[in-house]
């Protein structure tokens, strides 16, 4: 019987676990990502991100050990176990509120990004509604259906990172140099611009409980952390050698202006095909939130009719987009409040719980 | 059944989805695609738009249609040639960016460019070109015998530019010159005559932008030396001293061809100076020498004159640019890059440090072969 539930019950390979967890953090924060490091350190902004990735790698070892507390159940129904039915709830109602920002502050930047470079004439509105059609689809599906999108994706975007290295024949190494300009100080207020770009280690708490070989979390954590550092750290450095230190800061989204300069023979404006390529790519953001919003909310009020409420966040989001008119001022503005937000979610809690786990350990032995 | 319902629904939404591209959809039409762009000023300071778009038609001779007027600014210059011609002007897919001489005169042109940065459907891989004189001349030459305008000049600064005969500046790294104080900006420049166009060499500008002085071909290639972005096929001539000429021909010349050229750039700071020590050090093929030479015993005379007369001509060349305070090269970004503190305390006025600065060059050419003949 026991068995045969196992069975039963979906669960996703240490692949998808990784993709997951990495396709939120890189997500549109990597748009951002240079120009804010820039910002804070200058030129050894890219330090920063070495400094970042063992933060974050250790903070993804503190989630997997919190999670080794319970047996096959998620954050809520350990903390519900172990804090009361009703710290429970209420984590899930905040979980999901974390969330449903981190989803919409996805599909906001994406709109916007879309708006700007390909459709400036169509209406927030109407891209909103396109792109949670087929997220609606994705999601309509168990955890699996996340899974394997976000490996799809995963590997149709592997090539990309390749065609940043075009725009390095402008490229100049002098502009690195000298190496730690102005002192360390700057590079450890820079850290703070890494906050953002690291949210998505949270996921794992959810993630956890399905991942076949649970023996792998920890070098799962570690290998996405990786991936993503190393992404960032690739197209934060490739942005300052072609970009000079002076005008980086003119730029809104390097990442993308750098495209523009591309130019092949065959084909001129690269980078509408590119940007219209970067829709599946921010969608890993998106998708894998949404999906952690509705888990949370059924958890929330009983576990079941989880289409429902699917389909009342899709709509819920649709009706935003009508309403507020997405800017890119307001999306900063969400993105600076998630960076706190996040890192008392995934940064703080993971500790927190995992000290109060340890003491409830200690008064309660198990049986 | 409801399944089912869902199913057909989302497929009907799938369907839908390329409708929405028609808000932002565009006939071809009447699609008017500019490819050369130009800006000016006339005699009363007034800003002029020069745009120059291919017509696709067989019943006309001209192959082009070229309109102009003034406006306040560009963005705003679309209204009056949309008004000239049968389409709605776009800016995706400009070749070339035209600005007259006497409007890079003036302090703030550049400023001008802005709705090409700012809208990101305009192109940035349009080469910037100086003109010297009128714009409207150039716009209004219609030469039969000549290719298409803006294709010509495109082709002309992308293959001078392989050779280093001028600068290859994109809209795009014009930005980066005129936002990095440790380089100047510099430009492509053309002229007309006899109603023919002529690659020029290459336009200096100040670090505000404002032009101040121009390299003829030759000068433009050792500029490309002292950048490091010379290629090999770049091809150079100088008459050594001392041999006898034999009028009319000036049969003191020899031409060389170098490989590989390793530009090495040494910073220093002393004394409130800027020291820079730069190394050039390449093999070359002789490819012309008019005088008669034994190179096989007297080579490494040969070379001791060639690296004379290199090192001369690169010194008058920094001279001339630290004479105008320019920095072209980009050696404030080796100032930066190993001398932080103090470039951090010129970094406005970069051209000015330079020009107290000292720049010592050494040319070490070896010839590596002769040629098929002897």
């Amino acid at each position: 019987m026991n068995a045969q539930a196992q069975k039963q019950k979906p669960s996703i390979t240490i692949l998808q676990f990784i993709c997951i967890i990495s396709g939120i953090q890189i997500g549109v924060a990597v748009l951002s990502l240079p120009g804010n490091l820039v910002k804070a350190a200058g030129t050894d902004g890219w330090i920063a991100i070495i400094i970042g990735w063992i933060i974050a790698g250790v903070a993804g070892t503190v989630i997997v050990m919190v999670m080794k507390n319970g047996q096959d159940e998620t954050i809520l129904e350990l903390i519900s176990r172990t804090l009361g039915k009703w710290a429970g709830k209420l984590a899930a109602l905040l979980m999901a509120c974390y969330f449903v920002l981190l989803t919409f502050d996805g599909l906001n930047r994406t709109v916007l990004i879309t708006k700007t470079w390909l459709l400036p004439n169509t209406s927030s509105f109407t891209l909103m509604v396109l792109m949670l059609i087929p997220s609606y689809a994705v999601l309509n599906n168990q955890i699996i259906a996340v899974g394997r999108y976000v490996v799809v994706i995963f590997l149709m975007s592997l090539w990309v990172p390749f065609i940043y290295l075009l725009p390095l024949k402008n490229g100049h190494l002098l502009h690195l140099l000298p190496v730690i300009k102005e002192g360390w100080g700057p590079v450890f207020i820079a850290l703070k611009a890494l906050i953002y770009p690291s949210l998505g280690i949270i996921a794992a708490f959810f993630l956890y409980p399905y991942l076949k070989n649970k023996k792998q979390a920890v070098a799962g954590m570690w290998v996405s952390n990786s991936i993503t550092m190393g992404l960032y750290l690739f197209i934060t450095v490739i942005c300052l050698l072609f970009y000079s230190p002076d005008e980086f800061i003119q730029y809104n989204e390097p990442v993308i202006s750098m495209l523009s300069s591309i130019e092949f023979r065959f084909v001129e404006r690269i980078e509408v095909l590119f940007i219209a390529f970067y829709i599946f790519f921010f969608s890993m953001v998106w998708i894998p939130c949404l999906y952690l919003t509705v888990e949370c909310t059924s958890w929330m009020l009983g576990g079941k009719k989880k289409t429902l409420h699917l389909q009342i966040i899709c709509v819920g989001l649709a009706v935003i987009t009508y309403l507020l008119k997405p800017t890119f001022s307001a999306s900063d503005d969400l993105q600076e409040r998630l960076m706190w937000i996040g890192f008392g979610f995934e940064y703080v809690l993971p500790v927190c719980l995992l000290g109060y786990l340890w003491i409830y350990g200690k008064f309660q032995p198990r049986r | 059944m409801p399944i089912m319902i869902v199913r057909r629904g989302l497929l009907a939404c799938l369907l839908l989805i390329p409708l929405t591209g028609c808000a932002d959809q565009i006939d071809l039409e009447t699609a008017t695609v500019p490819l050369a762009l130009g800006m000016d000023l006339d005699e009363e300071g007034r800003f002029h738009y020069f745009t120059s778009e291919p017509i696709f038609s067989s019943k006309l001779k001209k192959t082009s249609h070229e309109s102009s007027g003034t406006s306040t600014t560009l963005r705003q210059s679309r209204e009056r040639q949309d008004s000239q011609i049968l389409g709605l002007t776009l800016g995706r897919n400009f070749q070339v960016t035209i600005i007259g001489k006497r409007m890079m005169q003036h302090k703030g042109w550049f400023k001008m460019m802005d709705v090409l940065y700012r809208d990101a459907r305009n192109t940035l891989t349009d080469r910037m070109i100086m003109f010297d004189g009128p714009v409207s001349e150039l716009f209004a030459l219609d030469q039969p015998d000549q290719p298409m305008m803006p294709v010509l000049l495109r082709g002309m600064v992308i293959n001078k530019s392989s050779r280093s005969e001028t600068a290859n500046t994109s809209v795009q790294q014009l930005h980066r010159q005129m936002y990095e104080t440790g380089i100047t900006p510099y430009v492509s420049e053309i002229t007309v005559s006899n109603k023919k166009i002529y690659m020029a060499g290459t336009a200096l500008m100040d670090s505000k932008g404002i032009y101040v002085e121009s390299l003829n071909t030759t000068e433009s290639i050792l500029l490309a030396v002292l950048q490091r972005t010379a290629n090999p096929g770049i091809s150079l001539t100088f008459q050594i001293p001392g041999v006898e000429k034999q009028p009319p021909f000036v049969s003191n010349s020899v031409s060389i061809s170098p490989g590989k050229i390793s530009t090495k750039i040494k910073t220093s700071y002393e004394n409130g100076k800027f020291n820079f020590h730069i190394k050039v050090k390449t093999n070359v093929s002789l490819t012309e020498h008019l005088f008669p030479f034994d190179v096989f015993k007297e080579k490494k005379e040969l070379e001791k004159k060639i690296n004379e007369q290199m090192t001369k001509k690169l010194t008058a060349l920094v001279h001339k640019i630290q004479k105008k305070k320019v920095d072209p090269i980009g050696l404030g970004l080796y100032a930066r890059a190993h001398e932080y503190d103090a470039y951090m305390k010129v970094k406005d006025n970069w051209g000015e440090a330079l020009s107290r600065g000292d720049v010592k060059i050494e040319v070490s050419v070896t010839i590596a072969s002769v040629g098929a003949v002897r």
